[in-house]
């Protein structure tokens, strides 16, 4: 296919493949800024990977729920659970991670084995995250859930910020930094069960740490990371996307490599910059 | 008085780290917090910090003119996650944020505030570098600019001068005292070297579990307390007008 050709079979064949990865790419990139500032990489991946548990438990007879649903009450659940493991000081931060994510994947291969044979195909197609059938009406969806959690990360900027730069003295000052990190990860975790249900996890986890990583290495102010940042997820589902039909590759991965190749630039302009 | 522990006993959950503690602070004091690792004096800042209630007892702090305390918190660098480069305008405006409340953005008032305090700590031409690129100096004066943000009447600094050089170090104990001073403000330091709290402070806790002592600073640091404190000799000298303290016999003198 010529350029032009590929370009236009996108927009005319799957536009929802495009406007929802590069919704859920945007969404991610902001939210993983707070997620690698805070530190906090193992529970993106821990949350992505219980959302799959989620979407893949709604394939058992007796929760058989709308796939969106399982993803979320799994997720959310996971957060509320997490943060009271949290306060513990007995096992480490990241072993309770590192337990609910071996949890996680394992119970995903057993309730796998026991979901009804004639659906695995499309529960492998569903877990793997098919961008290139996303249906408009799981865009809608996908856009209201972005829209509402978003309004919350935006109006609240200054606290988050705040918690995330000095949790301590914001106690201090009256924030329940418990209250404001229980509420930073159920957004999180809305963003990640809707985002993982409609592109897959390996899309999801890229997008949480590759363009906050790309943005932190070039940037010298806060909100230049989060602009950047936001750039490259909109920029790579396009060329990613582009990329899979010219070279007949599967999307998600595609996609991220352009973004892994967003990150090895803004290395290189880190070390000229450097010099 | 603006701080009163009445026989408070501070711990968490079952596990008690302080019993029976007794003592006030009064307004425009400079008031040192002392004693070895592991001994309490954490415990005892959250306490008077209000995120730690106290097992039994009562731990009251009230503002001069009465109502809340207002408080200016210092915490120790190190607790400081400094991934994202915030400039030292961005950190300093953080003290306001009490002020200002749920979904409101900083007005020039409270720009102003922060000008006002960047000056103060004599770091006003810092204002627009980024925070995790300064010197640990630098770093803690505008920790303490953001305390004075939020026009605090009471300053408190847990270990200011932890991991600073000599000159760092004396600057940034003079620049406390000069808040102190100058401004009557409250202070109270936590702080694990003896010296810096010794020249400076006015009444001081020696905090550990089984020994607990608060009063004047002359009347407190002696040879005697500190010696049971730390279990090994320890003298306390006077030379050139400063309080020198002295410790084992033998060590380190080759």
């Amino acid at each position: 296919m010529e350029p032009g050709e590929i370009a236009s079979t996108i927009l005319r064949e799957f536009p929802y493949a495009l406007y929802g990865s590069i919704l859920v790419a945007v969404a991610c990139s902001y939210l993983g800024v707070y997620i690698v500032a805070r530190r906090v990489v193992f529970f993106g991946a821990v949350l992505t990977q219980v959302s799959v548990l989620g979407l893949a438990a709604t394939f058992l007879p007796f929760f058989a729920v709308p796939h969106t649903v399982g993803s979320l009450a799994f997720t959310l659940i996971c957060v509320v659970i997490l943060s009271q493991l949290f306060t513990g000081k007995k096992i480490p931060r990241d072993a309770v991670l590192g337990f609910v994510f071996v949890l996680s994947v394992a119970a995903r291969i057993l309730v796998m084995q026991k979901a009804p044979k004639v659906e695995a195909a499309e529960i492998e197609n569903l877990l793997r995250g098919d961008i290139l059938f996303v249906t408009p009406d799981l865009f809608w969806l996908m856009a209201g859930a972005f829209a509402v959690t978003a309004l919350p990360n935006i109006l609240f900027y200054k606290e988050f910020s705040f918690i995330t730069f000095d949790a301590e003295t914001a106690r201090t000052q009256g924030y329940s930094a418990r209250t404001w990190d229980i509420a930073f990860y159920l957004l999180a975790g809305v963003i990640i069960a809707f985002a993982t249900h409609m592109v897959g996890d390996l899309f999801v986890f890229g997008f949480l740490v590759i363009p906050p990583v790309a943005a932190l290495l070039v940037a010298k102010r806060v909100r230049t990371i989060f602009i950047i940042s936001v750039l490259i997820g909109v920029l790579c589902p396009p060329v990613g996307l582009y990329l899979a039909f010219l070279w007949d590759f599967p999307s998600s991965p595609s996609i991220v490599g352009v973004a892994v190749v967003f990150a090895g630039i803004a290395y290189l302009l880190r070390l000229v910059r450097k010099q | 008085m603006i701080i009163t522990f009445k026989k408070a006993r501070l711990g968490y959950g079952r596990k008690v780290v302080l019993n029976d503690i007794s003592f006030t602070i009064e307004a425009g004091d400079y008031f040192g917090i002392v004693g070895p690792n592991g001994a309490g004096k954490t415990t005892m800042l959250r306490a008077i910090l209000g995120s730690l209630k106290p097992l039994g007892g009562t731990v009251e702090t009230e503002s001069p003119s009465g109502g809340p305390l207002r408080i200016g918190y210092v915490p120790q660098r190190d607790t400081i996650d400094d991934v994202l480069p915030y400039t030292v305008d961005e950190v300093v405006v953080m003290g306001r944020f009490r002020r200002l409340g749920l979904l409101r953005h900083p007005s020039h008032a409270d720009r102003d505030a922060v000008s006002r305090s960047l000056t103060h700590v004599k770091v006003e031409n810092l204002h627009a570098h980024t925070f995790k690129d300064l010197s640990g100096g630098q770093k803690q004066r505008v920790l303490i600019a953001r305390a004075l943000a939020s026009e605090p009447e009471a300053l408190i600094l847990d270990e200011p001068t932890n991991g600073m050089d000599l000159p760092s170090r004396l600057a940034i104990l003079d620049l406390i005292e000069d808040l102190h001073e100058e401004g009557g403000l409250t202070v109270i330091m936590v702080s694990h070297l003896l010296e810096d709290v010794a020249n400076y402070v006015r009444h001081l806790a020696i905090v550990e579990r089984e020994f607990f002592q608060v009063g004047p600073v002359e009347d407190v640091l002696t040879g005697p307390n500190l010696s049971r404190l730390y279990n090994m000799p320890v003298t306390v000298e006077r030379v050139h007008d400063r309080t020198i303290i002295l410790a084992g016999e033998g060590h380190g003198t080759r």
